[in-house]
């Protein structure tokens, strides 16, 4: 049933030219420079400290590095992040 | 943006958060929808974090759960500055006695200005005034406005024409037209009207009192004119005699006339020399030419330097040289006695009074000797002789 549907979703975001993260519930994340990364469809904060930001994602975590790691703002699914970034890694768990 | 200045005007608390699994709060945080913001890991146990006044409470229970430790570092917003602001009222107090004290010393009347009325109008006026209630130390918010306090004062002062009454910030100024009620004639008591000098009566206009001379008269000086002893001679009453006796005075006016006459009249150049004065000693600063005059004057201003009251030994010294020039003037016999009488007239319209009219003039002697003429004249001038005597009541009657 779940691979049906992501294979549905697929498709229209294909050929209906939809947004994939709307359709496919994916992270979208902006980042400005390496000053700012902000990140939509999370799904909550898995660990955190001063160098790294691990997020937990529908699939999969997050993993971002850095210096100075400040949250600025952290919604339910929305999380700005502020500091030096270096490094922005998937991890397919 | 919109949400920071919402917490900060709620208030909100930043706090330390001290335990092993912040992250596990971060969660659960969330998902209870309390709001963190500025989450700031220090080392690994050691979290600051921001939380909104409203939300602690529940904060306080999540972290209870997770077995954290809280420290509160900071409270910001409103809710705390007002409180930091009550501890310190007596800083408020004074703050918003003084705003109020200048919204109350800006709103009295500090001055009331009168102007063009004499000093009994002016007194009646701030009378009036008072009265309305516009003195000073009055709240001006608590009268009435400027062109009632017009009406008003113009109603109550019987002997002005006009106010006008006119606001400047703390001051009132009123401005005042006065009625200008002709004088009383002062009440005169009975008296006769004397000659003042040696004249022949000219004409006669007697108003009040018994004339006792005619027209063609000779009276001397201190004579009766006008009796104030009216009536039947046995039962005489007394008035106040007036009226106006003109008379034909002569007078007798000297003049003389050289018939040479030098005279130095400046040409209008002149030329400016500037010096300083040290000890004394003159140092001419400008102008160093005497301007190469045949005939001048100088005339020197010194203008001494003070230290307070100490005259000091340094002074300015202007010299202001102008050309002069000699003028001689001569007249012929007959032009000098032209000039002679012009001369006599003024001299003798001097002496008269403003009434008085001249009617003829004469040339009574005229003599030439050390080259210059010499002239008597005689003019012939009528003018008002008469003067005032009271009579002396006689008392007993």
């Amino acid at each position: 049933m779940g691979k049906l549907r992501q294979q549905v979703s697929k498709w229209m975001m294909q050929n209906l030219e939809l947004p994939a993260d709307v359709v496919m519930d994916l992270p979208r994340i902006t980042m400005i420079g390496q000053l700012h990364i902000y990140i939509e469809n999370h799904r909550g904060v898995k660990a955190f400290s001063n160098e790294q930001l691990t997020l937990k994602l529908k699939q999969g975590t997050l993993v971002i590095k850095g210096r100075e790691f400040v949250i600025k703002t952290i919604l339910p699914e929305e999380i700005l992040l502020e500091g030096t970034i270096s490094s922005v890694d998937f991890d397919d768990v | 943006m919109k949400s920071k200045w919402n917490n900060k005007l709620k208030g909100y608390v930043r706090m330390e958060i001290i335990g092993q699994d912040t992250s596990s709060f971060i969660n659960t945080c969330i998902q209870s929808g309390i709001k963190i913001w500025d989450i700031k890991p220090l080392d690994s146990e050691h979290v600051h974090v921001s939380i909104s006044v409203s939300d602690i409470r529940k904060a306080k229970a999540i972290l209870k759960e997770n077995k954290l430790k809280i420290r509160i570092k900071e409270k910001m917003g409103t809710p705390f500055l007002l409180k930091k602001m009550w501890k310190r009222n007596g800083f408020i107090l004074g703050m918003a006695s003084f705003i109020f004290v200048l919204f109350l010393l800006s709103n009295m009347i500090w001055n009331i200005n009168v102007i063009g009325a004499n000093p009994k109008t002016e007194y009646e006026l701030r009378k009036a005034a008072l009265e309305i209630g516009v003195t000073k130390g009055k709240f001006i918010f608590l009268l009435p406005n400027v062109r009632e306090i017009q009406r008003q004062l113009t109603e109550k002062m019987g002997n002005v024409t006009w106010i006008g009454v006119t606001q400047h910030g703390t001051s009132y100024q009123f401005e005042v037209v006065e009625k200008e009620i002709p004088k009383a004639n002062p009440t005169t008591g009975p008296r006769h009207l004397v000659a003042t000098k040696q004249a022949v009566i000219h004409s006669l206009f007697v108003e009040k009192g018994q004339p006792v001379v005619t027209v063609n008269d000779y009276v001397q000086k201190g004579s009766l004119l006008v009796s104030g002893f009216i009536g039947k001679e046995k039962k005489p009453e007394l008035v106040s005699a007036k009226g106006e006796i003109l008379g034909e005075v002569w007078y007798e006016t000297k003049v003389e006339i050289p018939l040479n006459t030098s005279f130095q009249t400046y040409t209008g150049k002149f030329k400016n020399k500037h010096y300083i004065s040290l000890f004394g000693w003159d140092v001419p600063i400008y102008g160093i030419s005497d301007g190469e005059f045949q005939d001048k004057t100088e005339t020197l201003n010194e203008t001494p330097l003070y230290l307070a009251k100490w005259k000091m030994p340094v002074s300015y010294l202007k010299k202001e040289i102008r050309e002069t020039d000699g003028v001689k003037r001569s007249y012929t016999k007959a032009e000098a006695i032209e000039v002679g009488k012009k001369m006599a007239k003024k001299e003798l319209l001097k002496k008269l009074p403003e009434d008085a009219k001249i009617k003829g003039e004469k040339v009574w002697q005229q003599k030439v000797s050390n080259g210059k003429v010499k002239l008597t004249m005689l003019y012939q001038v009528i003018e008002n002789i008469a003067s005032e005597q009271p009579i002396p009541i006689q008392q007993g009657e």
